[in-house]
């Protein structure tokens, strides 16, 4: 994760909070029904992740691209989990040692500011990985699967959950199209957008064993349209109120056409 | 097929020319048959995408990506909007 990525990740936290579910969950949630709310949807998504990581509780876990901390905080609460997280992003930092003390999981939650490129984990030392929309942002694939796979146990697990171009094809027709490029400079700093084979190729090359592929990109279109309707309401005196909105609103023109939204779930195992 | 798809089964270009205004911010008088969709001001390919995705919705089709990316007029769309009802719906 390249330090440009912070440009966008270490604005206010004040900012997330205005828009994101209680919880600061800065990826797709899970909707179960027409009457699902953003946060009953982003505690789905949790379960949904512990599920495919097949959690029992008490498992080592670590969070690569660990935002504010949503995960880290829901598997220590609901499953006993010993829970790692890191990110480039210091600010988000701050804020999730502030929830770990007030929330009295100081035993459990571990969390650190540092680039993928620059962690180096305990061999063996996690029973699952966890990579929610983070991979995106690291433009050494096959280094940072490599890493991720030293880090597991035999039989650990990865999740690994992005969005892809739909396609190769879709990729070289869009790649430098301004709406792309306002999204990857503009809002990000950096980011790649890469098809779900490459990461498939990217995982197979690492040596995992891929367990199922899920695609969640309806999930995300509703998840979106839940954070520009905060956002509206928000108002555009919320700084950096625009861009975000005309980044929201240009992955939401994109899901099924360009993009994908696609979970990714890998074992290191025979 | 929805109701709303049987109630617009054929492609009319008074229809397209609408429903291409209203996303582009335009005045449909302000659109003629042979206009460059991107020669108009405020459109950009977001919201091509956004017309190819009301199209699909309003007339229950799906759109091939050669007929998505190379659209260029509202000719075109017409043509193209043909074109998949006649192989989505015969």
């Amino acid at each position: 994760m390249s330090a440009a990525t912070n440009q966008h990740y270490d604005l206010d936290p004040d900012v997330f909070a205005r828009f994101l579910d209680p919880l600061r969950k800065y990826s797709a949630g899970l909707f179960d029904s027409d009457t699902t709310t953003l946060e009953q949807a982003q505690r789905r998504k949790l379960s949904f992740v512990a599920g495919q990581l097949r959690l029992l509780g008490g498992e080592r876990v670590l969070d690569i691209g660990c935002g504010w901390g949503a995960l880290l905080l829901f598997l220590a609460q609901e499953y006993g989990c010993r829970t790692h997280g890191i990110s480039p992003a210091a600010r988000q930092h701050e804020y999730i040692a502030g929830r770990v003390a007030e929330l009295g999981l100081g035993k459990l939650v571990t969390n650190e500011a540092v680039p993928i490129e620059a962690y180096e984990p305990q061999p063996a030392a996690f029973d699952a990985v966890t990579m929610l929309g983070s991979v995106v942002h690291m433009p050494g694939l096959n280094d940072v699967l490599a890493k991720v796979r030293r880090a597991l146990r035999r039989g650990g697990m990865l999740y690994l959950s992005e969005s892809c171009f739909r396609s190769e094809a879709v990729r070289r027709a869009c790649d430098d199209r301004p709406g792309t490029e306002f999204v990857r400079h503009g809002v990000f700093g950096s980011g790649d957008l890469r098809p779900l084979s490459e990461l498939v190729a990217g995982a197979e090359s690492a040596g995992f064993s891929i367990r199922a592929v899920h695609d969640l990109t309806d999930d995300y279109r509703r998840t979106i349209d839940c954070w520009i309707g905060n956002l509206r309401r928000a108002g555009e005196d919320l700084p950096g109120a625009a861009d975000l909105l005309r980044y929201l609103e240009i992955a939401n023109a994109g899901w099924g056409y360009t993009t994908k939204h696609y979970a990714l779930v890998c074992a290191k195992a025979r | 097929m929805t109701s709303e798809a049987s109630t617009a089964a054929t492609p009319v270009p008074e229809t397209i020319t609408g429903i291409v205004a209203a996303i582009l911010g335009r005045d449909a008088a302000e659109l003629t048959p042979d206009t460059d969709l991107r020669s108009v001001e405020g459109a950009d390919s977001i919201k091509v995408l956004r017309i190819v995705a009301k199209l699909e919705q309003t007339y229950d089709i799906e759109l091939e990506d050669d007929e998505i990316f190379g659209l260029r007029t509202i000719d075109e769309v017409v043509a193209v909007v043909g074109r998949a009802l006649a192989r989505d719906h015969g």
